[in-house]
């Protein structure tokens, strides 16, 4: 029954109750008046037999067991008494709980948003992925090892062989974010997923106005131009309004009708992204994107596929069925007589079928270590201040003796009193509780956006769902018990004949030490454990903030730049579009403070193009068999990024579309193809088995400059100038003299943009220190969050500490007394208070320290540069433990000095 | 009320006579009262404080069962009966009580060797 059910049983049972009373009342009243008393002396000796009407119904009410309920609420009333009676201890008690139950539950929102929630579609488990999923983009190569992303000719070919599975949906990797326009009015950046035709069904997602895109969309090469609208964006821009279908989006250069809304809460497949919008694949060719021409090859591999398995059949079974088939029709893409090194690379290719539920979560790849190292370290957090509230009720209890004592005096059970004390502890934590909720909503939403800064904020559903308000209802019994039962049994089981002689209760007090004693000693290790894990964590982001970058990341503006709604020419007369660069290159470079200015395929930690690379004359070596990273410039980069040349020369105006190809590579690229000699005038192709051997030539080798992230190693890298790879760069860098008034930059670089071409939109503004800053911001927060709960936790062991001692010097005043008036130095008594806590923290720096050096290897491939065992960290971590302990010791043993022995002695 | 009459009834044996007189036939709280009443030849007296608890007890325990029927007199009384679990109980109680008061008597009333 619930709570409810029984609540009203119990009212029912009550009128019950007095209906069976008032029976029994008025027939024994009309027996004596059948017997010849009148009526009102006969209700009067009715009344007189009776006794106690209320007395009575309590006594039944007690017999048939509902008593629990009215005890539990007097307990409560009692717990919340007892709370505002000592204003102190609560406020540190609710304080502490609130951040260890609210942290805990704050870390605990972010795991279950980025990897524990499944989508919300049609029986999630039965989803499985092709690959793990970590990959997105397009790649055109054979492949060769665990295959992530497929081609749409491999997505019809399999989905007509197959036999297990119900279904496939595939969804182009790369999410695009672009610029639509609703019914003409102004383009507005729009995120896109192209769909097959199968997407909404197989995932089992109703549209909720209008229909889903259908296989009847997605059939030949730009057929299908409709677009379904996710339940958000279709509230944004139409508030709900159903006349919203079969309005005309213009996206790009492309007209959609939109047909349909899909289903609340569907976000598309991709946790930590939203779908405004699904448009068919066969669409596909209408997205400008490097690569786009190359739709129709059978090797242009840019899909995610997933599939809904047939009742029963195991993951197992199908992967041995999807890998058969996976090698047949591939073997079929690479015609008759294959070259023999695309045979090996397809016999080492393979498809591993993963869990889909979850769709797939690009942010728990970055953030699932951190998360759950982030999740112990507040739960430790958690414990620390269990401890300490077990502690604080623990004295509290001694003080409570006589309370208890005359409880039991007066009947009380020992199980009423433990579970009376128990309550009092429930109350505390769930005040906490529902602090820490309150706390979690806030913070979670904080973290995800210091942990992803950036423009816009990571779209990820952080409302608590059952699964964590039952992780926090979870946490809160724990703590209930963790904190409250040591203290309850303690309390209940004491002697009470001499605690009622005593008055107060000496007699416990020695085992309460060593209790005390004990958790003091756990929260000390508990503490150095903490401490060394922020140690660590901050010199290795200290580390990694003085890498030499290869770059001068100070006073670099960078502009990302939108064009796709700019109908830019592709094609032959694609140098328009490096024409249209030069233009504002040149007028930028007028601006007064502009020193220089480039456009770049990419900056810095904004994405990546790799192969691998083969010079003439030169064999491949393990060393030289890595992928090369490349990017597109102008001639303005290297001193724009302030990345210095070594040898030869960059590029100038003499290196056109039609002059020979050239390149400008880096150290480790020159260094590890040509050990002993200049790289210079060597030429090379990209691609393993190239069509134009050696067509690039290289002209200059400049210092190693990071690209993706400051903690990777050395990467070969080669830039390529716009002129011969032609087409229009994103991203616009700017370099100002130091000082220079940035405003006024940026509104004149806005209006050469502008002047250049006014369909061309500046997404966002940012800066190179800016992107640095973000490459590093999930270590950063890290560093900070351990640090954060690190001091925490020992400032809460310090609290336990300075209580503890306080206590110890309040009961020993008279001795202390006894001691000074017979001639004892302050510095022994001082020393004498001091040595108890000295020998704590050893002991709990004894337990510690191991504990602290056998489990941080876990954090090693979170660390750059460092050992899970840096000394220096360890140190630190010691001194800071240790200063601030016996700076909490100090205060009382101080105040133990400061005694005046008459008056010691006279309270007594 | 003649307090001579009255007696403590050893603690459970209030229980083991309602469930005597329940097993008799469905009845209400003021007649179980009186049947106790004259069965005991006014010997016993039951308290409505001692009775509701116990009857309200049995109920808990499965040992009885209630349901509101009209009375004799045309107003609604909660009715109790005897369930099988009741039955089984009052049975082995019943044999409990005789073989108890059976022990006590025979040191009550027997003489020791020795002792005379």
């Amino acid at each position: 029954m619930s709570w409810l059910g029984r609540l009203f049983a119990r009212k029912r049972q009550e009128l019950d109750l007095d209906k069976e009373l008032r029976f029994h009342f008025e027939t024994q009243v009309a027996d004596k008046l059948r017997s010849g008393i009148p009526e009102s002396e006969a209700r009067r000796l009715t009344r007189l037999e009776f006794g106690g009407m209320e007395q009575i119904k309590e006594d039944c009410r007690e017999s048939r067991g509902t008593m629990w309920a009215e005890s539990l609420a007097q307990d409560i009333r009692d717990g919340a008494r007892q709370l505002r009676k000592s204003p102190g201890f609560s406020l540190i008690a609710i304080v502490s709980l609130t951040l260890g139950i609210g942290a805990n539950t704050a870390i605990f929102t972010l795991l279950n948003a980025i990897m524990l929630r499944p989508l919300p579609v049609q029986n999630p488990g039965e989803l499985v992925l092709f690959g793990d999923g970590k990959a997105h983009g397009s790649t055109l190569g054979v492949p060769d090892g665990s295959t992530r992303l497929f081609s749409d000719a491999f997505f019809h070919d399999f989905r007509q062989q197959d036999t297990l599975f119900s279904g496939i949906a595939a969804v182009d990797s790369s999410q695009f974010a672009t610029k639509a326009s609703i019914a003409g009015a102004a383009y507005q950046t729009t995120n896109i997923d192209l769909v097959s035709g199968s997407y909404f069904s197989v995932l089992g997602v109703p549209a909720f106005l209008g229909r889903t895109i259908e296989e009847s969309d997605a059939g030949s090469d730009g057929s299908g131009p409709v677009a379904v609208a996710s339940y958000s964006w279709f509230q944004r821009h139409f508030n709900g309004d159903p006349s919203a279908l079969g309005k005309v989006i213009r996206i790009q250069s492309h007209d959609y009708t939109l047909v349909g809304v899909a289903r609340p809460g569907f976000f598309g497949i991709t946790v930590g992204q939203s779908t405004d919008l699904w448009i068919p694949l066969s669409m596909e060719k209408a997205f400008a994107r490097p690569g786009a021409n190359a739709i129709g090859q059978k090797l242009f591999q840019s899909l995610h596929l997933i599939g809904r398995l047939k009742p029963g059949v195991t993951t197992t079974q199908a992967s041995a069925e999807t890998n058969l088939l996976f090698k047949q029709i591939l073997r079929g893409y690479l015609g008759p007589k294959p070259p023999q090194k695309h045979l090996d690379d397809l016999a080492h290719a393979s498809i591993e079928l993963t869990p889909g539920g979850r769709g797939i979560s690009p942010l728990s790849f970055a953030f699932s270590l951190p998360l759950e190292i982030l999740m112990a370290i507040v739960a430790l957090v958690l414990v620390i201040a269990c401890a300490n509230i077990a502690n604080m009720l623990l004295a509290r209890g001694v003080a409570r003796t006589r309370e208890v004592a005359v409880r039991i005096a007066l009947g009380a059970s020992r199980r009423r009193i433990v579970f009376q004390l128990l309550t009092e502890s429930a109350v505390l934590a769930s005040i906490g509780a529902f602090a820490g909720v309150a706390l979690a909503w806030e913070a979670s939403g904080m973290l995800l956006r210091l942990a992803t800064p950036g423009p816009r904020p990571v779209p990820l559903d952080l409302t608590p769902d059952l699964r964590v308000l039952g992780f926090t209802l979870g946490v809160t019994a724990i703590t209930t018990i963790l904190f409250g039962i040591l203290p309850a049994f303690r309390a209940a089981d004491l002697e009470f004949t001499p605690a009622l002689k005593e008055g107060r209760g000496t007699s416990s007090a020695s085992t309460r030490g060593v209790m005390a004693r004990s958790l003091i000693v756990g929260q000390v290790a508990l503490s150095v454990l903490l401490l060394v894990v922020a140690a660590l964590f901050v010199r290795s982001l200290i580390h990694l903030s003085d890498v030499n970058a290869g770059f001068d990341k100070h006073n670099v503006l960078i502009f990302f730049l939108d064009s796709s709604t700019a109908n830019l020419p592709h094609g032959p007369d694609e140098i328009r579009s490096v024409r249209l660069q030069e233009q504002i290159d040149s007028s930028v470079q007028n601006i007064p403070g502009v020193k220089s200015d480039s456009f770049a395929f990419f900056t810095f930690n904004g994405g990546a193009w790799s192969d691998q690379v083969l010079f003439q004359g030169v064999p491949r070596t393990p060393q030289n068999g890595d992928e090369v990273f490349f990017n597109i410039v102008d001639n303005g980069f290297f001193t724009t990024m302030g990345i210095s040349l070594a040898a030869g020369r960059t590029f100038t105006a003499q290196d056109q579309q039609n002059s020979p190809k050239v390149a400008v590579i880096n150290e480790t690229m020159a260094r590890r193809f040509f050990p002993n000699t200049s790289p210079i005038g060597h030429r090379f192709s990209i691609g393993e088995a190239p069509e134009h051997a050696g067509e690039i030539e290289v002209i200059g080798v400049v210092k190693d400059a990071k690209v993706l992230a400051l903690d990777e190693g050395s990467q070969m890298a080669a830039y390529f100038p716009c002129t011969q790879s032609p087409g229009f760069f994103d991203n616009f860098a700017v370099r100002y003299v130091p000082g220079a008034n940035k405003q006024e930059i940026i509104s004149r670089v806005r209006h050469s943009i502008a002047e250049a071409n006014p369909n061309i939109l500046v997404n966002s503004i940012s800066s190179l220190d800016e992107q640095v800053d973000r490459s590093v911001a999930t270590q950063s927060l890290i560093a900070q969050l351990s640090s954060f709960f690190g001091i925490l936790a020992v400032f809460l062991s310090c609290i336990g500490i300075y209580g503890l001692l306080s206590y110890s010097v309040a009961r020993r005043t008279s001795e202390l007394g006894i001691r000074l008036a017979l001639g004892a130095q302050s510095r022994t008594l001082l020393w004498m208070i001091l040595r108890e806590s000295v020998i704590l923290l050893a002991v709990g720096l004894a337990i510690g320290i191991p504990v602290a050096l056998s489990s941080t290897r876990i954090l090693k491939s979170l660390l750059f540069q460092l050992s899970p065992l840096d000394p220096a960290a360890i140190a630190i971590a010691i001194c800071a433990v240790a200063s601030m302990t016996v700076a909490a010791a100090w205060l009382p043993a101080r105040r133990a000095t400061r005694i005046n022995p008459v008056q010691a002695l006279r309270s007594e | 009320m003649k307090t001579e009459s009255r007696f403590d009834l050893p603690q459970g044996t209030l229980d083991l006579l309602i469930m005597r007189i329940v097993a008799l036939g469905p009845i209400h709280g003021y007649a179980i009262a009186q049947r106790i009443q004259q069965m005991s030849r006014e010997a016993l007296q039951v308290q409505q404080g001692s009775l509701y608890p116990a009857l309200h007890r049995l109920e808990y325990k499965k040992l009885l069962a209630a349901k509101w029927q009209p009375s004799e007199t045309g107003r609604e009384a909660k009715f109790y009966d005897l369930t099988a679990k009741g039955r089984a109980h009052l049975k082995a109680e019943t044999e409990n009580w005789e073989r108890l008061t059976d022990v006590v008597d025979l040191i009550l009333k027997g003489t020791l060797e020795g002792i005379g």
